[in-house]
């Protein structure tokens, strides 16, 4: 079983809440999403594992047996990297622990440019029953999210 | 039993990135048979796995190679060149 952990602090809302219809139906994948506290913070690795993937504002970590998890903070990919502040705490084709910071930047900033900073976190390539129900309400960063089988 | 193969350039300003990748997967998901994605003369990755899209890591304006071998191979390209042309 993998922990999955929450990539930020914030309150665990659930995939039908991201504005985004391939995450809100899950055809990126099962998983859940946290709408984050409105103040400076780092996203952190939700497991340990390897950054196949790392974009300012998205990053996919993949675990020693091939499990991807991505994470997108804010959701709209294509204004998203014209907004300043998301500052890289790590590189692509690093080795990371669970909970090590990876991006730290300003949910308030991607509000005030009129863009959701709602955070999805998805079990890439998974089917939905192999994960378990993700925990709701007020989570902080590095505490369990939900397992993956 | 048909093979077909395909080049188009990336026109998403993300590139192959989270939502144009997942409504890529999601159309190679569909063909019943076997689907790669690859950069021309790059290794080739499955095309229906989110993770092998994203690690590879395509970005706009990139030449990207589909091929897939099955029954109605050249309409699943067509579908996915589609995706893969719109911005």
């Amino acid at each position: 079983m993998l922990a999955v952990l929450a990539p930020v602090t914030g309150v665990a809302v659930g995939l039908s809440r991201v504005p985004d219809p391939m995450f809100a139906q899950g055809l990126v994948g099962p998983g859940t999403a946290i709408d984050p506290r409105k103040e400076v913070q780092e996203a952190v690795a939700p497991i340990t594992g390897r950054i196949v993937s790392f974009h300012p504002h998205a990053f996919v970590v993949q675990s020693a047996d091939g499990k991807g998890v991505l994470v997108h903070l804010g959701m709209n990919t294509v204004r998203l990297p014209l907004i300043r502040g998301f500052e890289l705490l790590a590189a692509q084709g690093d080795e990371v622990t669970a909970g090590q910071p990876l991006i730290r930047w300003n949910p308030a900033e991607v509000v005030a440019s009129g863009i959701s900073p709602i955070v999805p976190i998805v079990a890439l390539d998974a089917d939905g029953d192999v994960i378990s129900r993700p925990v709701s309400g007020e989570v902080k960063r590095g505490e369990l999210l939900f397992r993956w089988a | 039993m048909s093979r077909a193969e395909r080049r188009v350039t990336v026109a998403s300003p993300v590139g192959l990135h989270a939502r144009p990748a997942a409504r890529f997967v999601t159309a190679a998901s569909e063909f019943d048979g076997e689907v790669r994605i690859a950069r021309p003369s790059g290794a080739s990755v499955p095309a229906t796995s989110m993770l092998a899209v994203l690690a590879l890591g395509v970005r706009s304006g990139e030449e990207i190679v589909i091929t897939a071998e099955g029954e109605g191979a050249e309409e699943l390209l067509d579908r996915l060149a589609e995706i893969a042309a719109t911005p």
